[in-house]
């Protein structure tokens, strides 16, 4: 599906931009969960899509949409459910979370080959919350409010071509709160970065 | 609107994006869930009995067994009375004498039989056909077991049950049996056979997560 969406952008691509005024990236992204050691294990099993319009010359007005996937295997142990419940297995956690919203960047040049900006990100986040045993998968969905400060660059080799290569870096925070098993997760605190083709 | 296409279509890729885990990782090891009463006295308790078959539960008609001089049975019974005479209880040949029995099951081929919400009552229908009161004592016909506590897992197949019942403690009034611990074990299969070590080390496993099981212990 992400391929078949990519190639039908692509031809537009060649060109300019997808829309004057506008931008829009396509990243690969790489993030770590902190603050919680459920499935607290770096992956890029993620990808963030942003798209947006400059109101005025320097900002920017957006949405964007990014999902990822962190897992963290955990051996054989003996979990106490409740005061006369126990359960021995051993466990493959993974947090999925895709946060959506409103995306406003603010960039220090237009028109520049290098585009540095800062943005912030608010919006809503659904998260699963997951042990996968050999024999149960246990898990629960949630959602929260998110918001995500980012400090990013964009980079245009070809002056004419307003194609070129976006990264950033991001902290990313949802108020959803989880309860798997005996592991609890009362907010989502990330950091990461994003790797991609801005257009 | 032809640009919002292949937005639209990431949008929907979201759906599918998870990235499921290393499964292979996991071991094929065992997964083994315990219960028990808390109001049971398991230190008062003095002798128990159990059957020297174990109980098929599967989509016949009428129950099968493993027999007594099967090798699944001989190694689940002798793990089983181990683990028992080691915490201090006396096996008794008699089922009426013991103060517990000790039923054991083996989920072959049905995954139906157990579900189980504290508000229906009947969750536990057709099981008594399997362990009736009457199995434990002759004059306990109509009598079925009764539970402290809510099973909240569906059974599947090739699984094993462990249900230690209260003999001593059979209420004649409303002629049910207490149930005083549960233990459920699942992983035990391998080439769709009960693989016995991985049976055996799932018991002692489930006697190890519940030290409460001790005679003489107030």
């Amino acid at each position: 599906m992400l391929l078949l969406a990519t190639a039908m952008a692509m031809p537009q691509m060649a060109n300019a931009q997808i829309m004057k005024g506008g931008y829009f990236n396509v990243d690969w992204q790489f993030n770590a969960p902190i603050g919680n050691d459920y499935a607290n294990r770096a992956s890029g099993w993620g990808m963030n899509f942003e798209g947006g319009y400059y109101i005025i010359p320097n900002m920017s007005l957006g949405l964007y949409v990014s999902y990822h996937t962190n897992n963290k295997y955990i051996g054989e142990q003996v979990l106490h459910l409740s005061s006369t419940e126990s359960l021995y297995t051993d466990q493959q956690h993974s947090i999925y979370q895709v946060p959506f919203g409103i995306a406003t960047r603010w960039r220090f040049t237009t028109e520049d080959m290098f585009e540095p900006y800062i943005g912030v990100k608010l919006g809503t986040m659904y998260s699963r919350m997951e042990s996968n045993t050999q024999v149960y998968t246990y898990y629960q969905d949630r959602w929260g409010f998110n918001v995500q400060p980012e400090i990013g660059l964009s980079f245009f080799p070809m002056p004419l071509n307003r194609v070129g290569i976006h990264m950033a870096v991001y902290y990313n925070y949802s108020t959803n709160k989880s309860k798997v098993l005996t592991y609890n997760i009362d907010g989502y605190s990330n950091i990461g970065f994003h790797l991609g083709i801005s257009f | 609107m032809k640009k919002a296409i292949p937005i639209l279509f990431l949008a929907l890729a979201f759906i599918a994006c998870q990235k499921n885990p290393d499964f292979n990782e996991l071991s094929s090891d065992l997964i083994v869930y315990t219960n028990y009463d808390k109001s049971a006295t398991f230190g008062e308790y003095q002798t128990y009995a159990i059957p020297d078959s174990i109980l098929i539960l599967d989509d016949k008609e009428k129950p099968s067994y493993y027999a007594a001089d099967d090798p699944r049975t001989i190694a689940i019974v002798r793990a089983i009375n181990s683990e028992m005479k080691t915490r201090g209880y006396i096996e008794v040949d008699n089922n009426a004498d013991a103060d517990i029995g000790i039923q054991v099951s083996y989920v072959k081929d049905t995954n139906t039989i157990i579900s189980y919400a504290s508000t229906n009552p009947y969750w536990w229908y057709g099981y008594d056909y399997y362990w009736p009161g009457s199995y434990w004592n002759p004059y306990w016909y109509g009598w079925g077991p009764s539970y402290a506590y809510p099973i909240s897992y569906t059974y599947t197949i090739g699984s094993l049950i462990i249900e230690m019942i209260a003999i001593e403690d059979a209420n004649p009034t409303t002629k049910k049996i207490p149930v005083i611990w549960t233990a459920y074990m699942a992983g035990i299969l391998s080439s769709n056979q009960m693989n016995i070590n991985r049976t055996v080390s799932g018991i002692y496993q489930a006697f190890e997560q519940s030290s409460y099981i001790r005679s003489g212990v107030e």
